[in-house]
Protein backbone atom coordinates (compact mmCIF):
# COMPACT_ATOMS: atom_id res chain seq x y z
CA UNK A 1 0.00 0.00 0.00
CA UNK A 2 1.18 3.15 -0.90
CA UNK A 3 1.82 6.27 1.46
CA UNK A 4 -0.52 8.66 -0.31
CA UNK A 5 -3.51 9.96 1.39
CA UNK A 6 -6.09 9.16 -1.24
CA UNK A 7 -8.79 11.17 -2.11
CA UNK A 8 -12.76 9.86 -2.22
CA UNK A 9 -12.55 10.30 -5.77
CA UNK A 10 -9.50 7.93 -6.03
CA UNK A 11 -11.05 5.22 -3.99
CA UNK A 12 -14.35 5.14 -5.38
CA UNK A 13 -12.47 4.70 -8.87
CA UNK A 14 -10.20 2.03 -7.30
CA UNK A 15 -13.74 0.20 -6.17
CA UNK A 16 -15.30 0.51 -9.31
CA UNK A 17 -12.11 -1.21 -11.05
CA UNK A 18 -11.94 -3.84 -8.56
CA UNK A 19 -15.69 -4.32 -8.93
CA UNK A 20 -14.87 -4.99 -13.27
CA UNK A 21 -12.21 -6.90 -12.49
CA UNK A 22 -14.41 -9.42 -10.18
CA UNK A 23 -17.16 -9.39 -13.06
CA UNK A 24 -14.73 -10.12 -15.94
CA UNK A 25 -13.51 -13.19 -13.76
CA UNK A 26 -16.68 -14.32 -13.29
CA UNK A 27 -16.59 -13.87 -9.26
CA UNK A 28 -19.50 -11.80 -8.79
CA UNK A 29 -21.73 -10.16 -11.07
CA UNK A 30 -23.39 -6.76 -11.01
CA UNK A 31 -26.99 -7.78 -9.95
CA UNK A 32 -25.46 -10.11 -6.90
CA UNK A 33 -23.47 -6.90 -5.67
CA UNK A 34 -26.74 -4.35 -6.18
CA UNK A 35 -28.65 -6.91 -4.14
CA UNK A 36 -26.78 -6.43 -1.54
CA UNK A 37 -26.43 -2.73 -1.80
CA UNK A 38 -30.15 -2.64 -1.78
CA UNK A 39 -30.35 -3.57 1.92
CA UNK A 40 -28.37 -0.46 3.04
CA UNK A 41 -29.25 1.72 0.25
CA UNK A 42 -30.97 3.98 2.57
CA UNK A 43 -28.33 4.44 4.68
CA UNK A 44 -26.36 7.00 2.74
CA UNK A 45 -27.81 10.22 2.02
CA UNK A 46 -30.59 11.24 1.83
CA UNK A 47 -30.02 12.80 5.09
CA UNK A 48 -27.34 15.45 3.80
CA UNK A 49 -29.59 16.74 0.80
CA UNK A 50 -32.56 16.94 4.08
CA UNK A 51 -30.44 19.19 5.88
CA UNK A 52 -29.93 21.65 3.18
CA UNK A 53 -33.64 21.79 2.04
CA UNK A 54 -34.40 22.66 6.14
CA UNK A 55 -32.39 25.47 5.43
CA UNK A 56 -34.03 26.87 2.48
CA UNK A 57 -37.35 26.61 4.60
CA UNK A 58 -36.37 29.00 7.31
CA UNK A 59 -33.68 30.61 6.00
CA UNK A 60 -34.75 32.62 2.66
CA UNK A 61 -31.79 34.32 2.23
CA UNK A 62 -30.11 30.72 2.17
CA UNK A 63 -33.16 30.16 -0.32
CA UNK A 64 -32.34 32.36 -2.81
CA UNK A 65 -28.46 31.43 -3.18
CA UNK A 66 -29.73 27.95 -3.18
CA UNK A 67 -31.62 28.52 -6.35
CA UNK A 68 -29.29 30.71 -7.66
CA UNK A 69 -26.21 28.03 -7.35
CA UNK A 70 -26.97 24.95 -5.83
CA UNK A 71 -23.34 23.78 -6.16
CA UNK A 72 -22.35 26.83 -4.40
CA UNK A 73 -24.65 26.68 -1.51
CA UNK A 74 -24.43 22.98 -0.37
CA UNK A 75 -20.17 23.53 -0.26
CA UNK A 76 -21.63 25.63 3.33
CA UNK A 77 -22.22 21.80 4.12
CA UNK A 78 -19.30 20.66 3.18
CA UNK A 79 -21.50 18.77 0.39
CA UNK A 80 -20.00 18.19 -2.87
CA UNK A 81 -16.32 17.94 -4.48
CA UNK A 82 -16.99 16.06 -7.59
CA UNK A 83 -15.77 16.30 -10.84
CA UNK A 84 -16.86 19.93 -11.23
CA UNK A 85 -20.48 18.81 -12.10
CA UNK A 86 -23.38 21.58 -11.41
CA UNK A 87 -26.36 20.77 -8.91
CA UNK A 88 -29.26 22.63 -10.00
CA UNK A 89 -32.40 22.68 -7.49
CA UNK A 90 -35.54 23.47 -8.96
CA UNK A 91 -38.42 24.77 -6.17
CA UNK A 92 -42.04 23.56 -5.82
CA UNK A 93 -44.92 25.49 -5.50
CA UNK A 94 -48.94 25.21 -5.59
CA UNK A 95 -48.84 25.85 -8.91
CA UNK A 96 -45.48 24.10 -10.40
CA UNK A 97 -44.10 20.43 -9.45
CA UNK A 98 -40.79 18.90 -10.02
CA UNK A 99 -39.69 15.57 -11.02
CA UNK A 100 -36.42 14.49 -11.42
CA UNK A 101 -34.75 11.86 -14.12
CA UNK A 102 -32.13 10.78 -16.27
CA UNK A 103 -33.47 9.40 -19.29
CA UNK A 104 -29.93 7.81 -20.10
CA UNK A 105 -28.46 6.56 -17.62
CA UNK A 106 -28.72 6.77 -13.82
CA UNK A 107 -27.10 10.23 -13.15
CA UNK A 108 -28.44 11.24 -9.59
CA UNK A 109 -26.97 14.06 -7.40
CA UNK A 110 -25.49 11.42 -4.72
CA UNK A 111 -24.05 13.70 -2.71
CA UNK A 112 -27.05 15.57 -1.54
CA UNK A 113 -29.71 12.35 -2.02
CA UNK A 114 -26.92 9.36 -1.38
CA UNK A 115 -27.68 6.38 -3.78
CA UNK A 116 -30.36 6.49 -6.41
CA UNK A 117 -32.89 3.86 -5.43
CA UNK A 118 -32.91 0.83 -8.05
CA UNK A 119 -36.46 2.32 -9.30
CA UNK A 120 -35.21 5.07 -10.68
CA UNK A 121 -32.36 2.93 -12.53
CA UNK A 122 -34.93 0.97 -14.60
CA UNK A 123 -36.15 1.81 -17.98
CA UNK A 124 -39.42 1.29 -16.82
CA UNK A 125 -39.05 4.99 -14.64
CA UNK A 126 -36.90 6.15 -16.77
CA UNK A 127 -39.28 6.00 -19.94
CA UNK A 128 -42.52 6.65 -18.50
CA UNK A 129 -41.98 9.90 -16.19
CA UNK A 130 -41.08 11.47 -19.63
CA UNK A 131 -44.10 10.29 -21.06
CA UNK A 132 -47.38 10.65 -18.92
CA UNK A 133 -45.40 11.81 -15.19
CA UNK A 134 -48.87 12.42 -13.75
CA UNK A 135 -49.70 9.19 -14.19
CA UNK A 136 -46.62 7.74 -13.09
CA UNK A 137 -46.92 9.28 -9.45
CA UNK A 138 -50.21 8.37 -9.42
CA UNK A 139 -50.19 4.86 -10.43
CA UNK A 140 -46.88 3.80 -9.16
CA UNK A 141 -46.05 6.16 -6.18
CA UNK A 142 -49.77 7.14 -5.01
CA UNK A 143 -49.32 10.85 -5.30
CA UNK A 144 -51.80 12.17 -6.76
CA UNK A 145 -51.47 16.16 -7.82
CA UNK A 146 -54.06 18.52 -8.82
CA UNK A 147 -55.32 19.40 -12.27
CA UNK A 148 -54.23 22.58 -11.90
CA UNK A 149 -50.39 22.37 -11.30
CA UNK A 150 -47.76 22.37 -13.98
CA UNK A 151 -45.52 18.93 -14.01
CA UNK A 152 -41.82 19.72 -15.49
CA UNK A 153 -39.61 16.85 -15.50
CA UNK A 154 -36.13 17.56 -15.53
CA UNK A 155 -33.68 15.06 -17.35
CA UNK A 156 -30.11 15.07 -15.20
CA UNK A 157 -27.46 14.13 -16.92
CA UNK A 158 -23.32 13.84 -15.61
CA UNK A 159 -22.93 17.69 -16.38
CA UNK A 160 -26.19 19.00 -14.76
CA UNK A 161 -27.98 17.31 -12.02
CA UNK A 162 -30.97 18.28 -10.48
CA UNK A 163 -32.83 17.95 -7.39
CA UNK A 164 -36.19 18.74 -5.93
CA UNK A 165 -36.87 21.57 -3.00
CA UNK A 166 -40.25 20.74 -1.97
CA UNK A 167 -42.82 22.88 -0.47
CA UNK A 168 -42.62 23.02 3.26
CA UNK A 169 -45.57 21.33 4.75
CA UNK A 170 -48.31 22.80 6.78
CA UNK A 171 -48.85 23.11 10.07
CA UNK A 172 -44.89 23.44 10.76
CA UNK A 173 -44.04 27.04 11.43
CA UNK A 174 -43.26 25.63 15.34
CA UNK A 175 -40.86 22.94 14.25
CA UNK A 176 -37.09 23.66 14.78
CA UNK A 177 -34.28 23.28 11.61
CA UNK A 178 -33.58 19.76 13.12
CA UNK A 179 -36.92 18.75 12.92
CA UNK A 180 -37.82 20.23 9.36
CA UNK A 181 -35.23 18.02 8.03
CA UNK A 182 -36.82 14.74 9.56
CA UNK A 183 -39.94 15.69 7.40
CA UNK A 184 -37.77 15.64 3.98
CA UNK A 185 -37.53 12.03 2.40
CA UNK A 186 -35.77 10.83 -0.12
CA UNK A 187 -38.86 10.35 -2.60
CA UNK A 188 -39.64 14.57 -1.78
CA UNK A 189 -36.20 16.10 -3.08
CA UNK A 190 -36.42 13.76 -6.39
CA UNK A 191 -39.89 14.68 -7.25
CA UNK A 192 -42.33 11.59 -6.38
CA UNK A 193 -43.59 12.19 -3.41
CA UNK A 194 -44.51 15.14 -0.82
CA UNK A 195 -42.34 15.89 2.38
CA UNK A 196 -44.03 14.07 5.32
CA UNK A 197 -46.69 15.87 7.18
CA UNK A 198 -45.93 16.42 10.42
CA UNK A 199 -47.17 13.68 13.31
CA UNK A 200 -49.83 16.27 15.68
CA UNK B 1 -41.45 -1.45 -8.25
CA UNK B 2 -40.27 -1.18 -4.62
CA UNK B 3 -38.24 -3.86 -2.81
CA UNK B 4 -40.19 -5.80 -0.20
CA UNK B 5 -39.40 -4.99 2.97
CA UNK B 6 -39.90 -8.52 4.81
CA UNK B 7 -37.71 -9.74 1.75
CA UNK B 8 -34.81 -7.25 2.10
CA UNK B 9 -35.67 -7.63 6.49
CA UNK B 10 -34.29 -11.15 5.98
CA UNK B 11 -31.57 -10.61 3.77
CA UNK B 12 -30.11 -7.94 6.26
CA UNK B 13 -30.65 -10.28 9.14
CA UNK B 14 -28.08 -12.76 7.18
CA UNK B 15 -25.31 -10.12 6.08
CA UNK B 16 -25.64 -8.94 9.55
CA UNK B 17 -24.64 -12.60 11.08
CA UNK B 18 -21.77 -12.78 9.21
CA UNK B 19 -20.45 -9.04 10.12
CA UNK B 20 -21.32 -9.50 13.75
CA UNK B 21 -17.87 -10.79 14.74
CA UNK B 22 -15.56 -8.42 12.65
CA UNK B 23 -14.15 -5.45 14.10
CA UNK B 24 -15.96 -2.54 14.40
CA UNK B 25 -13.56 -0.03 14.53
CA UNK B 26 -14.84 2.75 16.28
CA UNK B 27 -18.65 2.87 17.95
CA UNK B 28 -21.41 3.72 14.70
CA UNK B 29 -18.07 2.44 12.18
CA UNK B 30 -20.70 0.31 10.55
CA UNK B 31 -22.17 3.55 8.80
CA UNK B 32 -21.72 3.78 5.15
CA UNK B 33 -20.99 7.54 4.57
CA UNK B 34 -20.13 7.20 0.61
CA UNK B 35 -21.37 5.26 -1.76
CA UNK B 36 -18.23 3.43 -2.38
CA UNK B 37 -18.44 2.01 1.38
CA UNK B 38 -21.19 -0.02 0.71
CA UNK B 39 -19.73 -1.23 -2.69
CA UNK B 40 -16.83 -2.29 -1.44
CA UNK B 41 -18.94 -3.50 1.96
CA UNK B 42 -21.14 -5.99 -1.00
CA UNK B 43 -18.32 -7.06 -2.73
CA UNK B 44 -16.51 -8.46 0.14
CA UNK B 45 -19.64 -10.26 0.90
CA UNK B 46 -20.46 -11.39 -2.17
CA UNK B 47 -16.57 -12.70 -3.37
CA UNK B 48 -17.16 -14.70 0.04
CA UNK B 49 -20.76 -16.20 -1.07
CA UNK B 50 -18.71 -17.16 -4.59
CA UNK B 51 -16.11 -19.21 -2.04
CA UNK B 52 -13.12 -17.66 -2.83
CA UNK B 53 -12.19 -16.99 0.85
CA UNK B 54 -13.15 -18.42 4.40
CA UNK B 55 -14.84 -15.31 5.97
CA UNK B 56 -12.31 -15.92 8.67
CA UNK B 57 -9.91 -14.88 6.59
CA UNK B 58 -11.25 -11.76 5.50
CA UNK B 59 -11.70 -11.20 8.99
CA UNK B 60 -8.37 -11.67 10.26
CA UNK B 61 -7.53 -9.34 7.04
CA UNK B 62 -9.35 -6.15 8.08
CA UNK B 63 -7.66 -6.89 11.99
CA UNK B 64 -4.59 -6.83 10.50
CA UNK B 65 -4.94 -3.56 8.07
CA UNK B 66 -6.32 -2.27 11.28
CA UNK B 67 -3.52 -3.15 13.38
CA UNK B 68 -0.90 -1.68 11.03
CA UNK B 69 -2.55 1.97 11.02
CA UNK B 70 -3.09 1.96 14.92
CA UNK B 71 0.96 1.07 15.10
CA UNK B 72 2.06 3.76 12.53
CA UNK B 73 1.34 6.12 14.86
CA UNK B 74 -0.01 8.54 12.14
CA UNK B 75 -1.49 12.00 12.72
CA UNK B 76 -5.29 11.45 12.14
CA UNK B 77 -5.65 15.41 10.85
CA UNK B 78 -3.73 14.17 8.27
CA UNK B 79 -4.73 11.09 7.54
CA UNK B 80 -8.37 11.16 8.77
CA UNK B 81 -9.59 7.30 9.81
CA UNK B 82 -11.81 5.33 7.34
CA UNK B 83 -12.86 2.28 8.61
CA UNK B 84 -13.64 1.00 4.75
CA UNK B 85 -10.37 1.79 3.58
CA UNK B 86 -9.14 -0.63 5.66
CA UNK B 87 -12.33 -2.71 4.64
CA UNK B 88 -11.13 -2.25 1.06
CA UNK B 89 -7.33 -3.49 1.78
CA UNK B 90 -8.22 -6.50 3.49
CA UNK B 91 -10.56 -7.39 0.74
CA UNK B 92 -7.55 -6.72 -1.63
CA UNK B 93 -5.56 -8.51 0.11
CA UNK B 94 -7.33 -11.67 0.27
CA UNK B 95 -7.95 -11.66 -3.21
CA UNK B 96 -4.11 -11.70 -4.12
CA UNK B 97 -4.28 -14.16 -1.34
CA UNK B 98 -5.89 -16.04 -3.90
CA UNK B 99 -4.03 -15.06 -7.14
CA UNK B 100 -7.05 -13.22 -8.09
CA UNK B 101 -5.64 -9.94 -8.20
CA UNK B 102 -2.32 -8.31 -8.76
CA UNK B 103 -2.04 -4.50 -7.22
CA UNK B 104 -0.55 -3.33 -10.38
CA UNK B 105 -3.90 -4.90 -12.33
CA UNK B 106 -5.72 -2.84 -9.93
CA UNK B 107 -3.78 0.31 -10.20
CA UNK B 108 -3.88 0.18 -13.77
CA UNK B 109 -7.84 -0.27 -14.03
CA UNK B 110 -8.52 2.51 -11.61
CA UNK B 111 -6.05 4.51 -13.84
CA UNK B 112 -8.48 4.00 -16.53
CA UNK B 113 -11.62 4.41 -14.74
CA UNK B 114 -10.40 7.78 -13.44
CA UNK B 115 -9.79 8.74 -17.17
CA UNK B 116 -12.89 7.98 -18.26
CA UNK B 117 -15.57 10.82 -17.88
CA UNK B 118 -18.61 9.33 -15.86
CA UNK B 119 -21.37 8.67 -18.24
CA UNK B 120 -19.58 9.40 -21.02
CA UNK B 121 -22.70 9.31 -23.33
CA UNK B 122 -24.62 11.62 -20.97
CA UNK B 123 -22.76 14.77 -20.38
CA UNK B 124 -24.60 17.30 -22.49
CA UNK B 125 -26.02 19.41 -19.94
CA UNK B 126 -30.09 19.83 -20.19
CA UNK B 127 -31.01 23.16 -19.02
CA UNK B 128 -34.71 22.96 -20.21
CA UNK B 129 -37.21 20.60 -18.80
CA UNK B 130 -37.54 17.20 -20.79
CA UNK B 131 -40.94 17.17 -20.49
CA UNK B 132 -43.70 19.50 -19.46
CA UNK B 133 -47.60 18.48 -18.30
CA UNK B 134 -49.54 21.88 -18.20
CA UNK B 135 -52.48 21.63 -15.87
CA UNK B 136 -54.93 20.22 -16.96
CA UNK B 137 -58.42 22.11 -17.25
Amino acid sequence: MSTHVRSQEEIAARVKALESILIEKGIMTTAAVDRLVEIYENEVGPQLGAKVVARAWTDPAFKQRLLADATKACADFGIGGLQGEDMVVVENTADIHNVIVCTLCSCYPWPVLGLPPNWYKEPAYRSRIVKEPRKVLREDFGYELSDSVEVRVWDSSSEMRYWVLPVRPAGTDALSEAELAGLVTRDSMIGVGPAASPVS
Amino acid sequence: MRPDATELGEARRRVEALVADLPAGRPGEHAFNEPWEIRAFAMAVAAYHNGQYEWSEFQLSLIESIRQWERSGRDPEDEPWSYYEHWLTALETVLAGSGLLSESMLDERTKSVLATPRNANHQHAHREPVAVDPPVH
